[in-house]
């Protein structure tokens, strides 16, 4: 009897795990979770000679390989704060894309491990990468100008911050995150900054394992709540105040 | 009883199919197998790319393997070709040490240094597939071959073999490093070559599925011909299929036989090749 109820809850498992790896049926989620999901991949289009930069974009020759760089002679002519408009509102190589995602059901309700990608066929370029982490300090200058300016952090600026690791912004990213408590995205870039910095307490707590451990991939989440959010905000502080200068 | 039917059905009649489909090719290395002409079911309910639908073929032959580079150089000798990378200089590629998604451009990179000169050549990799080419340059290959790349359709008839799961076995993603080439790191900050291959394989070197096809979810992804619905008019995107040995279940879930890439047509990445159609 007692193998018969061993091997019944072993069968048990077994059907229980094979059930977890039925894919989901895609759904529609709800209004709200689609309004977030938009707002999470919005840009920040920064105001910086924004119609000179654009006028220049319009007329980059069409590449046969379909990457889209400006001619260096343009390039090398735009002022630094025209180059930092250019690479936000415009990335120049190609990206390699595996299919497009099934929508997230409550996206509003979950706090990611990775933030939403803005761009959808382009990434920056090595010279573009290499402009914002060589001009880093001029680019979280700018970024926190433009954020204040539009009241918001677009996915754009929020991933050059991830590029340049500007950890040095976490008290302003916080304070930005306080005045709506909209954009978790906000949170799950303090916790990018403490996971790519290898911030120990970070890295020993069960949202690491949850969001970038082994079995976490690119939709982990935990749940929006108020406990999640102090701690993430408490940890990204303590993080702060070990490299504070 | 039907179900007891519709399982020795399910089971079975991949492996006969298989049997009566494998036959030689003409001008080609690599074996193609016969895909018999029937009703097949393809997709997944809701998906907005690849709905469930079941779809009809009048059977094509397909390779049972990537184009290897020996195959690719047979084309290059003979016409003289230089591929877009060679060309334009833009490739695509991959270092351990790069951040998800991320890829290196490299100048000196196309199918014969498929990651650029400093990380090695094909000398002694003619078996593996070709890669750092774009579709443009598979195309090219195609014509002067006589054959043709296989249609979304026609690859995921082929990739599931008779299944109707995302996997030609289950659901499952486990048996997964059996059957093909993928990334087993956590990321791709750190080179992985458990599986003994970092970057592609030769051919065949992993379990092939039911009907004798290999490497349908790892080592390269494989253009396709066809559209999406989600592809906007203008797009100048095509697509592949499959997965590579880029692919890690961490990064994405996306190497399987439902789901469907996007790649700009003149981009030529490292984990990129194909596999050829009869005409």
């Amino acid at each position: 009897m007692k193998y018969l109820m061993f091997v019944a809850a072993v069968l048990g498992c077994l059907r229980l795990s094979a059930q977890e790896d039925v894919p989901a049926e895609w759904k529609t989620p709800s209004k709200s979770s689609e309004a977030y999901a938009a707002y999470r991949r919005k840009l920040t289009v920064p105001p910086y000679g924004l119609a000179k930069v654009k006028a220049l974009i319009e007329k980059i020759p069409y590449q046969e390989d379909d990457s889209s760089p400006m001619s260096n002679k343009d390039y090398m002519a735009l002022s630094l704060r025209e180059k930092f408009t250019y690479h936000m509102i415009h990335a120049e190589i190609n990206a390699q894309n595996c299919d497009v995602r099934p929508p997230i059901q409550d996206e509003e309700k979950k706090i990611f491990g990775q933030m939403a990608d803005g761009s959808e066929e382009s990434v920056w370029s090595d010279r573009q990468s290499k402009f914002m982490i060589s001009n880093r300090d001029s680019v979280m200058a700018l970024i926190r100008e433009s954020t204040d300016r539009s009241k918001r952090m677009g996915a754009n600026y929020k991933m050059a911050i991830v590029e340049i690791n500007g950890r040095e912004m976490i008290p302003y990213i916080i304070e930005v995150y306080n005045r709506d408590k909209k954009d978790r995205d906000l949170l799950t870039l303090l916790m990018l900054l403490m996971k790519n910095n290898e911030y120990k307490e970070f890295m020993a707590s069960q949202s690491y394992r949850k969001l970038y451990g082994e079995k976490a991939d690119y939709q982990s989440y935990i749940d929006f709540n108020k406990g999640n959010e102090d701690l993430i905000i408490k940890r990204a502080t303590d993080y702060y105040n070990t490299i504070r200068k | 009883m039907s179900g007891f039917l519709t399982y020795c059905l399910q089971r079975f009649t991949p492996v006969l199919l298989m049997l009566a489909g494998v036959n030689a090719v003409n001008g080609q290395s690599s074996r193609l197998v016969h895909v018999p002409a029937g009703d097949y079911t393809l997709g997944r309910k809701g998906y907005i790319n690849n709905p469930l639908r079941t779809v009809h073929t009048n059977g094509f032959d397909i390779a049972a393997t990537e184009l290897t580079n020996a195959e690719f150089e047979k084309f290059v000798q003979a016409t003289g070709y230089v591929t877009d990378a060679e060309r334009n200089k833009n490739a695509l590629v991959f270092s351990p040490g790069l951040r998800e998604f991320r890829w290196l451009e490299d100048t000196t990179a196309c199918w014969r240094y498929p990651n650029g000169v400093t990380r090695g050549g094909i000398e002694n990799k003619m078996n593996h597939p070709v890669t750092t080419i774009s579709y443009r340059d598979a195309v090219a290959y195609c014509k002067w071959a006589g054959v043709r790349l296989p249609t979304l359709d026609e690859w995921e008839i082929a990739s599931r073999a008779g299944a109707t799961t995302t996997y030609f076995w289950g659901d499952d993603m486990m048996p997964l490093s059996t059957y093909a080439n993928v990334w087993h790191g956590r990321d791709h900050l750190q080179a992985d070559s458990t599986d003994g291959y970092m970057y592609t394989a030769p051919v065949g070197s992993f379990k092939p599925n039911a009907w004798g096809l290999y490497d349908m979810y790892g080592n390269v992804f494989e253009y396709c011909e066809g559209r999406l619905p989600t592809d906007k008019p203008d797009s100048r995107s095509v697509h592949a299929r499959g997965g590579s040995w880029w692919c890690s279940k961490n990064s994405c879930a996306f190497f399987n036989s439902v789901d469907i890439g996007r790649v700009k047509r003149g981009a030529s990445f490292s984990n990129l090749g194909f596999r050829v159609v009869r005409k």
